[in-house]
């Protein structure tokens, strides 16, 4: 700091120019307070570094220095170091050793101009030279160039174009200077002004006021704006004729190609579709038409259309004359002479135009028709057909009218044989004699038939039918001879044809041969593997589906002659013959599966039950009996006979049965049951003690932990059941309703806080489960905590966030009663589909009583889990105060057969020992009853 | 007092040394008379600042009858005129006056005259060679 403020103790060197030394420059802010220059000016620097100099002595030197480089172009200013040479040593004091340095390169400067010149000088002399020796063209046309600087401008003008003398690109030149212009609208009006007569005189008034101004007063202003429009318009009406037309007749493609033929028809047809004939069109296409005959008048089709447009037009006697005309140009056409019938139909001449028409070409089959359909009587008729049959005698057609017409059945024979005889392949006609004739003779018939056409499936059909007839049905195969004949044909119908075959007859009652059929043909063209299982299930299935099933039946019978011991096929078949058979028809095929089976105890059981269901006692034990012959030791059977002992109020049999049972297949499946038994006859004591017996065999077994605790609950035995409780949820941990039991009782005893820990434990030892979830929120809620049950929801959703139950319980006890709708449908967002969230739904549609909406979620979840029995009982619940008795009825059977067997108040309901031999429907009722709106 | 102890500059090359001589300081001169009042008035405040701006700006004194080399070049005609300098570049104030060269009336006000040295010293700092003074001084003086 302080050795930068020297400088005001210093003196101020000799002839400084102030600002100088830093480069200040000035400015000017306003003029009127005096003139501002722009720092020193020049004159005042110059003059004061002269000052300066010849203060120090070196005045003359300087000059010269200024004046040689003065000569030598004054480059001073360019070389000077940008930043501030000039003042950069100025304030330096300038000593003896400064002058001699300087002299020293004064010299040395001056010795290098020296050189410097001679060189410059020798090559200035060299380049002289050699310019001289090689001059450049540029320098030899000078003189010549100066001159140009006297020719005028007209002269430049006037000077001659060079032509293109090359023959090269003369055509593209030419083309190019070739030039079009475009026709003024003038031009075009008055041409077309040319040869019009003015028939509308210009409104000038009217015209002035157009945009046109001047140019319209005179009446020639166009508007080519609506001309352009109206062409479009014609194009566009055009091509949706086109359209049309070429729409209707995509098929024969005939509307682009210029086929007379194509032509007429379409314009026919155009005729025809549009409906509404306009009287120019007529014209216009009656005249195109006349063209048409004129030019081709050998064509029918022309006269065809041209007497169809006259009929559109209404004018119905020209119509006639034209097609008149027509069927004497062509008179081999059938069609002109049915055109021409058809246009005197009501008239006697048809008669007349008819026999001409034969006569002309007597082989048409469809003349003859139409002769024979104009006459009245039937003897007529017949004459008419027998002339036809005389002509043409090979016409299977004819031959059918001829025999419909024949009222005798003897004449209809006659004629039958004789058609046969000349037209042997006609399938149709065979058949029709063979119904007609005796069954003796039919026999005869269809053998020959079949001789006659061997290809032909119906007619061995009908003689299996014939035989079906004549009682013979059983003894005489038919169809196996006709399979064989028709393999060695090689026409073998599909297997699918011949069940479509053996479901006709068997809709036309000839049982035995669709039985026959399938017997016969089901097993052709399939390989001999396991598929044909598959197969033979899908046609039984479709055959079922078509409510054919007898056919059904057959194939069933058919499918366990190959596979004795498929169970799913003999189940497949009991369930056809329970839903569509007799029961007695029923047993038989249970009686046979389980003769096929005797080791399935399904079938077993199905019959033992078929059996009980029909009242026969004794006759399910009989069936139980005979499978334990079979399955000793099979603990299904065992319960089952127990059941049906139970059922049937033979205490003591099933008490003994399940003794038996308990040694002989001790399961704890077993022991359970006969807990279960003595506790609902309200043994408590003999349960309780069985109980304990089964825990020391099967001490893993929830169930059996839950029956103590509920036994002595029901002995009101409140701290054993809770010991019991205690101890089975330490031998299993993992069973979800045995902790939500020992949760209800402590709650039931009182005490909340011991069922809160039991809950968190269980939720410990079984994590994320919904159920444990909702049972502590109901706690929280039955205790009246709702901010608690509330904070307990939170934190189950989270952890289970895709339960239904969860967000029922939610939706339904949690949320004000206007939330709940818009909570349902998060949760069916969060959820997709839940049965029992459905039933939520459901529920809450039918408390703001929209009954449709609520009844079709009521079904919906119903589809979906039909095992949930208590949206079952919702359903009913609902249908009772909102539905018809039918349709109650109608799920009650539903829900019966469904037989649903969860819910958490069915299970409650179904389960409690007093329901134990309650059916379906009662439980239903009573679960209904049960449910708390 | 402000004007005998404020340090003199007493010839053009004394003038530019300081403002040649300061590297990261803002150089602030006083151009005018030392007997005339305004000027002593302004002395006054000046002194009074100079010890807390300090250690960002340097201030001196220039009597223009003693240096009348800048008379021309700076317009000086005004009694007082205070003008600023950093790193050999002359500073322009917007005062609102019109006249964004220097400070051409006096200014008695200590924390004003701070607060505008501290924004020509930050302006200075980032290389700006206008700044606009915190306070509007259109309407006070003179205009």
């Amino acid at each position: 700091m302080a050795t930068r403020r020297d400088f005001l103790s210093q003196p101020a060197p000799e002839n400084y120019v102030a600002g100088l030394g830093r480069g200040a420059t000035g400015f000017t802010t306003r003029s009127d307070l005096g003139p501002a220059r722009e720092g020193p000016s020049d004159d005042q620097m110059k003059e004061m570094l002269a000052k300066r100099a010849a203060q120090l002595g070196l005045d003359g030197a300087k000059k010269d220095k200024d004046d040689k480089e003065d000569d030598g172009g004054n480059d001073d200013e360019r070389f000077q170091d940008p930043d501030n040479e000039v003042g950069l040593f100025a304030g330096g004091v300038y000593d003896k050793d400064d002058e001699e340095a300087d002299k020293i390169w004064d010299w040395v400067e001056e010795r290098m101009d020296r050189r410097r010149r001679q060189r410059e000088a020798r090559e200035q002399a060299e380049r002289e030279e050699y310019e001289r020796n090689n001059p450049k063209i540029q320098q030899q046309f000078t003189d010549l160039k100066r001159a140009l600087s006297t020719v005028t401008d007209d002269e430049w003008a006037n000077l001659p174009e060079v032509g293109d003398l090359t023959g090269k690109n003369r055509r593209s030149r030419q083309a190019l200077r070739q030039r079009f212009y475009a026709v003024p609208d003038s031009v075009l009006a008055g041409a077309r002004d040319l040869g019009a007569m003015g028939t509308t005189v210009a409104d000038d008034g009217d015209a002035s006021s157009g945009a046109g101004g001047g140019d319209s007063a005179d009446g020639t202003m166009t508007n080519f704006a609506q001309i352009g429009a109206a062409r479009g318009k014609v194009l566009q009406s055009r091509l949706e004729a086109a359209s049309q037309v070429s729409g209707g007749d995509a098929t024969s493609g005939s509307a682009t190609s210029i086929d007379a033929q194509g032509y007429i028809t379409d314009l026919n047809r155009l005729q025809m579709t549009e409906g509404q004939a306009q009287v120019g069109d007529i014209n216009r296409v009656r005249e195109l038409l006349s063209s048409v005959v004129k030019s081709n008048p050998n064509n029918a089709l022309g006269w065809i259309a041209a007497a169809r447009l006259e009929e559109l037009a209404g004018k119905i006697v020209s119509a006639r004359k034209t097609i008149d005309q027509g069927c004497q140009r062509c008179p081999k056409s059938e069609d002109a002479w049915l055109e021409n019938i058809r246009l005197n139909h009501d008239s006697h001449n048809a008669k007349v135009i008819a026999r001409r028409a034969i006569e002309a070409n007597n082989r048409s089959v469809r003349l003859w028709v139409e002769a024979m359909r104009l006459e009245n009587l039937p003897a007529n008729k017949k004459r008419v057909i027998r002339q036809a049959l005389d002509h043409i005698p090979e016409s299977e057609a004819l031959w059918k009218e001829a025999v419909n017409l024949e009222d005798d059945e003897n004449d209809a024979k006659l004629m039958l044989a004789k058609a046969t005889e000349l037209i042997p392949l006609s399938t149709d006609l065979w058949l029709a004699l063979a119904r007609l004739e005796t069954p003796e003779n039919a026999q005869k018939v269809l053998n020959k038939a079949r001789k006659a056409c061997p290809t032909s499936h119906e007619i061995w059909i009908a003689a299996a039918r014939l035989q079906e007839q004549l009682g013979q049905g059983q003894k005489v195969n038919v169809l196996k001879r006709a399979v064989q004949v028709l393999a060695k044909e090689s026409a073998m119908p599909k297997r699918e044809e011949w069940i479509a075959e053996a479901e006709r007859c068997e809709e036309e009652g000839a049982l035995v041969t669709c039985e026959a059929i399938i017997r016969e043909t089901l097993g052709w063209g399939l390989d001999e593997d396991d598929d044909r299982k598959e197969t033979w299930m899908d046609d039984a299935r479709a055959s079922i589906n078509r409510g054919r099933y007898e056919t059904a039946r057959a194939i069933y019978a058919y499918a366990l002659r190959v596979f004795v011991n498929s169970k799913t096929l003999w189940t497949a078949a009991s369930d056809l013959e329970r839903n569509h058979g007799t029961r007695e028809s029923l047993w038989q095929v249970l009686e046979k599966a389980v003769e096929a089976c005797p080791k399935s105890e399904d079938l077993w059981m199905m019959l033992a039950k078929e059996k009980w269901q029909a009242g026969e006692v004794d006759g399910a034990r009989l069936v139980l009996k005979r499978a334990f012959n079979q399955n000793p030791n099979n603990e299904d059977i065992w319960l089952a006979a127990v059941k049906l002992e139970s059922a049937n109020d033979n205490e003591e049999q099933a008490r003994k049965l399940l003794e038996i049972a308990r040694e002989q297949a001790p399961t704890d499946r077993v022991w359970m049951k006969s807990v279960v038994f003595e506790r609902v006859l309200g043994n408590l004591e003999t349960a309780l003690d069985l109980n304990l017996k089964a825990l020391q065999l099967f001490p893993a077994t929830a169930k059996l932990w839950m029956l103590k605790g509920q036994i002595y609950d029901d002995l009101g035995k409140v701290g054993q059941s809770r010991e019991a409780y205690a101890q089975g949820v330490k031998a299993v941990p993992k069973s979800v309703p045995l902790w939500l039991l020992y949760a209800r009782l402590e709650e039931n005893a009182g005490n909340t806080v011991k069922a809160r820990s039991v809950l968190e434990r269980a939720r410990l030892a079984v994590p994320k489960n919904a159920e444990l979830w909702r049972e502590s929120v109901r706690l929280e809620r039955r205790s009246g905590n709702m901010t608690q049950a509330k904070s307990l929801m939170a934190r189950a959703l989270q952890e289970v966030p895709k339960s239904g139950i969860l967000w029922v319980e939610q939706i339904w006890h949690l949320e004000p009663r206007t939330q709940r709708k818009p909570r349902s449908l998060e949760a069916i967002k969060k959820v997709d589909s839940d049965a029992v969230l459905f039933i939520a739904v459901a529920r809450i549609f039918w408390a703001d009583r929209k009954l449709d909406k609520a009844q079709s979620w009521f079904e919906k979840a119903l589809v979906l889990d039909s095992d949930n029995g208590d949206g079952w009982a919702w359903y009913y619940k609902f249908l009772t105060q909102h539905g018809t008795e039918e349709k109650k009825a109608d799920v009650v059977t539903k829900c019966v057969l469904n037989e649903p067997r969860h819910g958490e108040v069915w299970q409650t309901v179904a389960k409690h020992p007093k329901n134990a031999r309650k059916g379906v429907e009662e439980i239903l009722k009573l679960v209904a009853a049960e449910l708390d709106a | 007092m402000g004007t005998v102890v404020l340090p003199h500059l007493n010839s053009g090359w004394h003038v530019d040394q300081a403002i040649l001589s300061e590297e990261d300081r803002l150089v602030v001169i006083r151009f005018g008379r030392d007997h005339d009042p305004d000027c002593m008035r302004q002395d006054e405040v000046l002194y009074k600042i100079a010890d807390k701006v300090k250690s960002f700006a340097a201030i001196y004194v220039c009597d223009i009858d003693q240096v009348p080399d800048f008379n021309v070049m700076y317009e000086l005609y005004d009694p007082c005129t205070i003008m600023f300098f950093f790193r050999n570049k002359h500073m322009m104030v917007d005062f609102g006056t019109g006249n964004n060269n220097k400070l051409n009336w006096v200014l008695e006000d200590k924390q004003e005259l701070i607060d505008i040295l501290e924004t020509v010293f930050r302006g200075a700092r980032k290389g700006r060679g206008l700044v606009v003074s915190p306070k509007d001084y259109s309407t006070r003086h003179r205009y």
